[in-house]
């Protein structure tokens, strides 16, 4: 009956009429962020974060976890239609999603990705309501080393996952981390590595620095490219996938949907990993393997219906332990630090309208975009054809307005685009900025919970081994730091 | 590709060594009671042993990545050209105001990534700051410096 009585509560808040708008406004970002390739999901969060400081902090959350999954539905839509993913989470979509359109099925392919990931991610948020609050619970309980013992694993775990090396996303963690320490020493209060400078005293801003190295750095990476992009034109028919397609799609996205509501908890680009496992699972339980990449709709459903739940599953770590395991939820969490709300094991607890308002308008806004997508399919298309030469500029502008609008301060210009500059540099040689900006806010978590450890433990570092929680997750941590070492000599 | 990790490996080897001199600068504290400059100087010794590791490991690979082709010239002036551009709106913005600085911003931005005609790029730019100052200004109520216009 609890959950029940928390579930209406959660209505009563998302159907506001301003927060329905809000969750309205979310869904139309993101999916335009997902359809233009210029701009990633995670930039955009970063730009619409200084906008939501005058908002109410449900508001907030909701707007911004609107553009998440937003972006979810619009990546898969060009997928399918002109084989260029808005976003990573969706580049497995148009292996057979375009060979479908190519065959004047592009409807159906639409249609069952839209469908898909409405019924993935209600599950999802089913799944995120029931596992956040027991996981919160039992949270309740950890004490420094065990915060320590998470952080460290997480932000390993992301740098094994991480698409290229994982040196030099371990490099990049590094970085991050240290890019953290600036500012403030979270217990004594000393200034560090501010030289003079008053804007650094706070420490460095994370919109600042997560638009250097997504938005800027994206779109001059999107320079060196210039003109080189080609469109080609599909015909759509009928949206509805008929009898035979929901029979062969109805498995993959229900098996999708909880392979992507689990490895969304784990730490890393959830959405991406679970879209390219699904893919080869459902590949793998065919009776038709070689077909896949020739146009199979399993081959789209199950993808689709797992990054949405993925979406869903990411929010666990935060919401109830307070701990962010991906760029995009660092940004989150930065948006409630905004408001004064610590997300972690007593969020649930103290901020029930908040949660359950939250949890609501994700039903709420997947269905807004199945309702949107369909109809609007044409008008998101139309939008790929928005030149380069005038989006460019207006994201860029954004960007600047963005920054200066959160404080008034020239200086967090120059940071964003000293942030992009090395970003785009970074990129060029092969490091990714994701682990940066996550190990940046991780970064005074860790080391709070690194010393107040020592202190409990008079400098004993064995603390850290023989905790229960703790052990297994230095464990875990040690097999992800050696295991890419033990597979390059047996390659060799 | 090889070349330049091996270069960015050096610097960021350097770069923990800079780092590591900052922190020992600051209060180290013991491990029993770790104080300010404590975290960042495990953190400059990691990076170090990283960027090695990476050295290493680029060494021992062959050079058989294929590497796209190199930026032209052209980009790196368009490249260029865009980031002076946004540090020129950081440097004026606040005496020429929100109002002029983003027409001239969109003017040069517009022109900088690719050559048009003059007529069409002012055309745009007054329209997207007119626009772009209705939208924050007045809708999303973001305060804005006036500058010399004092608009």
């Amino acid at each position: 009956m609890d959950l029940l009585a928390n579930v209406a509560l959660g209505f009563s808040v998302a159907l506001t009429p301003a927060n329905l708008m809000f969750c309205f406004l979310g869904s139309v970002v993101g999916t335009l962020v997902g359809v233009l390739p210029g701009l990633g999901p995670v930039g955009a969060v970063a730009f619409l974060l200084s906008l939501t400081f005058k908002m109410e902090p449900a508001s907030a959350v909701i707007m911004l976890a609107g553009i998440y999954y937003g972006a979810m539905y619009g990546g898969s839509t060009t997928s399918i239609l002109v084989n260029i993913p808005g976003e990573t989470a969706s580049v497995v979509t148009s292996l057979d999603g375009y060979r479908m359109a190519r065959q004047g099925r592009a409807g159906a392919a639409l249609g069952i990705s839209a469908f898909g990931s409405f019924i993935a991610g209600t599950l999802g948020v089913i799944g995120l309501m029931c596992l956040a609050p027991l996981l919160g619970r039992a949270a309740l309980s950890f004490g420094p080393p065990e915060y320590f013992a998470l952080t460290v694993t997480g932000l390993t775990l992301v740098s094994y996952l991480s698409r290229g090396s994982m040196t030099k996303a371990l490099i990049m963690t590094t970085l991050g981390l240290l890019a953290g320490t600036v500012g403030m020493d979270p217990i004594s209060g000393e200034e560090r590595f501010a030289y003079g400078i008053l804007t650094l005293r706070d420490g460095l801003g994370l919109v600042p620095v997560a638009m250097g190295l997504f938005g800027i750095a994206e779109v001059l990476e999107n320079l060196t490219t210039v003109g080189q992009h080609a469109i080609y034109e599909t015909k759509i028919k009928g949206l509805l996938p008929n009898l035979k397609d929901w029979k062969n799609s109805l498995w993959p996205i229900a098996r999708g949907s909880c392979l992507g509501f689990f490895l969304g908890i784990l730490p890393g680009p959830g959405p991406v990993i679970a879209s390219f496992v699904s893919y080869a699972v459902e590949k793998r339980v065919s009776r038709y393997p070689e077909k896949f990449g020739t146009g199979v709709i399993e081959g789209v459903a199950g993808p689709e219906a797992a990054n949405n739940a993925a979406t869903a599953g990411s929010f666990i770590p935060l919401l109830s332990l307070g701990i962010p395991t991906s760029a995009i939820m660092a940004l989150f969490m930065g948006a409630l630090m905004i408001h004064g709300i610590q997300p972690g094991p007593l969020f649930i607890v103290k901020y029930p309208e908040l949660f359950w308002g939250f949890i609501a308008s994700m039903y709420v806004g997947n269905a807004m975009l199945l309702v949107l997508n369909l109809p609007l399919i044409g008008i998101w298309v139309r939008l790929l054809k928005t030149p380069y030469i005038i989006l460019f500029p207006l994201i860029l502008l954004f960007c600047l307005i963005g920054v200066y609008s959160l404080n008034a301060n020239v200086t967090e210009i120059i940071i964003m685009l000293i942030f992009g500059v090395l970003g785009f540099l970074f990129r060029q040689v092969g490091f990714e900025g994701a682990p940066f900006i996550l190990a940046m806010v991780l970064g005074p978590i860790m080391e709070t919970s690194l010393r107040q450890s020592l202190l409990i433990s008079r400098g004993n570092f064995s603390i850290f081994f023989t905790r229960p929680i703790c052990a297994v997750l230095m464990v875990l941590t040690a097999a992800f730091l050696v295991s890419p070492l033990v597979t390059a000599k047996r390659k060799r | 590709m090889r070349r330049s990790t091996i270069a960015t490996g050096l610097v960021l080897a350097g770069l923990a060594g800079l780092i590591f001199f900052e922190a020992s600068r600051l209060t180290f504290g013991s491990i029993r009671v770790p104080r300010t400059g404590f975290f960042p100087s495990i953190l400059a010794i990691l990076l170090l042993f990283f960027s090695i590791a990476l050295l290493v490991q680029t060494r021992r690979q062959p050079d058989s990545e294929s590497r796209e082709e190199p930026i032209k010239s052209d980009a790196w002036i368009r490249i260029s050209a865009t980031l002076a551009t946004m540090l020129g709106f950081a440097l004026v913005l606040e005496t020429l105001g929100f109002l002029l600085s983003t027409f001239i911003v969109m003017l040069l931005l517009l022109r900088a990534i690719e050559p048009q005609k003059w007529s069409r790029v002012i055309a745009l730019a007054l329209v997207i700051a007119l626009v772009s100052y209705f939208l924050f200004a007045w809708l999303l109520n973001v305060p804005l410096p006036a500058g010399i216009l004092e608009i």
